[in-house]
């Protein structure tokens, strides 16, 4: 039982990128990286209890969503959900994750909560999560000494875990340009939107007329991470998307995936659901 | 205990607040500056009772804000709606709307309410009850309060900060 009462720190306030690099190379894992704190600040107030806080707050340039054609999307680590939901080349270019803002928790919580943020909780139930998975990119990692790229393919490495290291500071996410034959949405299976999620997918088809020349399915809360559908995919990918392929979809996906009972849902009810999910998202993202 | 001085503007009052690092800006309000406009409902920041507007346009969970992170900032509370004594048009709404029972979740409805009436003076049902999906109320059953935001638009005035 929590007491919702926040236990002691140390806040770092670093002013720039290369300070907060300094200071996680000094502080490393006992540090915990906040930004907007709607999901740190809850967790502090549950279980959680870091030595030092770093806020990134006060430091400038993190916060730009760009797009360049040719090149892709751009999120800096700072940049909020409302951002997102505010921008009009997310909102045409990669409708799936602007869907994902729009059915975000909060409003108040969405002026403050990261899409980063998101990625880094890793929570399989997390809707940025679901839609950049489908969308694919990678995320930008940044210590003192260099920075690397890791794909979102293989940033979660387990319940509430990812790549980053504790000198690492989580710089930016990118996204590839969409063609024209891209298709992307997300939906999340909920009772209120303020709710976690029950289930939610993400789908990305490239399609030459109703050939499927790529899929990338990503479904979340019925595994440990929000994971692919690679059997599912497989089905997809090269066929024709007609009424017998869309039939057998939902049986595919059920043997791919490892849901649990939980406060939200049944095993049941997610092993039913996910399917008719990413049926109809399919059905949808080709019309 | 960790310390740290912040300038912050509360309800257009600019104060000098020496605060631990790991107090929130709804327990600063309450506790340190005895304003309990602001409510504590949830804590973690599912309530909604203690929006607050920061920067004059943008509503935030004050429970889920550490104000050792608002250097400079400038924050508007429900009493900071009251000018010259008056009411402000969405206060006045929910009044006359009988959109307030036990009032708990009043300051934070209004809050969220005049924060959409920034952006959008003119919404629609569906935008209304989309934007307060943050705000719970356990006794209205939220007609009368869309009702009372429906009426505040009509005579919202075109202004663009919460703090004028």
């Amino acid at each position: 039982m929590s007491s919702r009462i926040l236990p002691e720190f140390e806040l770092k306030t670093p002013q720039s990128v290369d300070e907060t690099l300094e200071l996680l190379a000094t502080y490393g894992d006992s540090a915990m990286i906040m930004s907007g704190g709607s999901d740190l600040v809850v967790a502090m107030k549950m279980n959680l209890s870091p030595d030092t806080v770093i806020s990134i707050s006060e430091v400038a340039g993190l916060d730009k969503i760009t797009y360049a054609p040719g090149q892709g999307l751009r999120i800096g680590a700072k940049v909020t959900i409302a951002q997102v939901l505010q921008n009009d080349a997310v909102k045409e270019l990669y409708p799936a994750l602007w869907q994902a803002a729009e059915v975000f928790a909060t409003p108040q919580i969405r002026n403050s909560a990261t899409v980063i943020g998101n990625l880094l909780r890793g929570s399989p139930a997390g809707d940025c999560s679901c839609a950049i998975l489908a969308l694919g990119g990678h995320i930008v990692l940044q210590n003192q000494n260099s920075n690397r790229d890791v794909s979102i393919d293989d940033f979660w490495t387990g319940y509430n875990q990812n790549a980053r290291k504790g000198d690492e500071l989580a710089i930016e996410i990118r996204l590839p340009p969409p063609s024209a034959q891209t298709r992307t949405i997300f939906k999340r299976m909920t009772r209120v939107n303020e709710d976690l999620a029950k289930i939610n997918a993400s789908v990305r088809l490239e399609m030459d007329g109703k050939l499927c020349k790529g899929a990338r399915l990503a479904i979340g809360c019925v595994g440990p991470t929000t994971m692919r559908l690679p059997k599912t995919e497989a089905l997809l990918t090269g066929s024709e998307i007609n009424a017998d392929i869309l039939a057998s979809i939902a049986d595919m996906v059920a043997t791919e995936i490892s849901p649990i009972d939980d406060k939200r849902s049944s095993r049941e009810y997610r092993i039913h659901v996910s399917g008719v999910l990413v049926k109809r998202l399919v059905q949808q993202a080709i019309n | 205990m960790n310390t740290r001085t912040v300038n912050l503007n509360v309800n257009g009052d600019d104060l000098i607040l020496n605060v631990p690092v790991h107090q929130t800006l709804l327990e600063t309000l309450r506790e340190q500056l005895g304003q309990t406009d602001t409510k504590y409902g949830c804590g973690t920041g599912e309530c909604g009772a203690c929006t607050v507007i920061v920067d004059g346009d943008k509503s935030l969970n004050a429970c889920l804000t550490l104000t050792a992170t608002m250097e400079g900032r400038s924050i508007t509370t429900a009493k900071g709606l009251v000018k010259n004594g008056k009411l402000s048009e969405v206060q006045e709404a929910f009044v006359s709307e009988t959109a307030i029972q036990c009032g708990y979740c009043t300051p934070g409805m209004v809050m969220k309410s005049t924060s959409l009436l920034l952006k959008n003076p003119n919404p629609s049902e569906e935008e209304i009850r989309k934007e307060l999906e943050g705000n719970i109320c356990r006794c209205t059953g939220y007609d009368a309060i869309v009702k009372a935001v429906q009426k505040a638009s009509l005579s919202f005035p075109l202004i663009k900060n919460a703090a004028e």
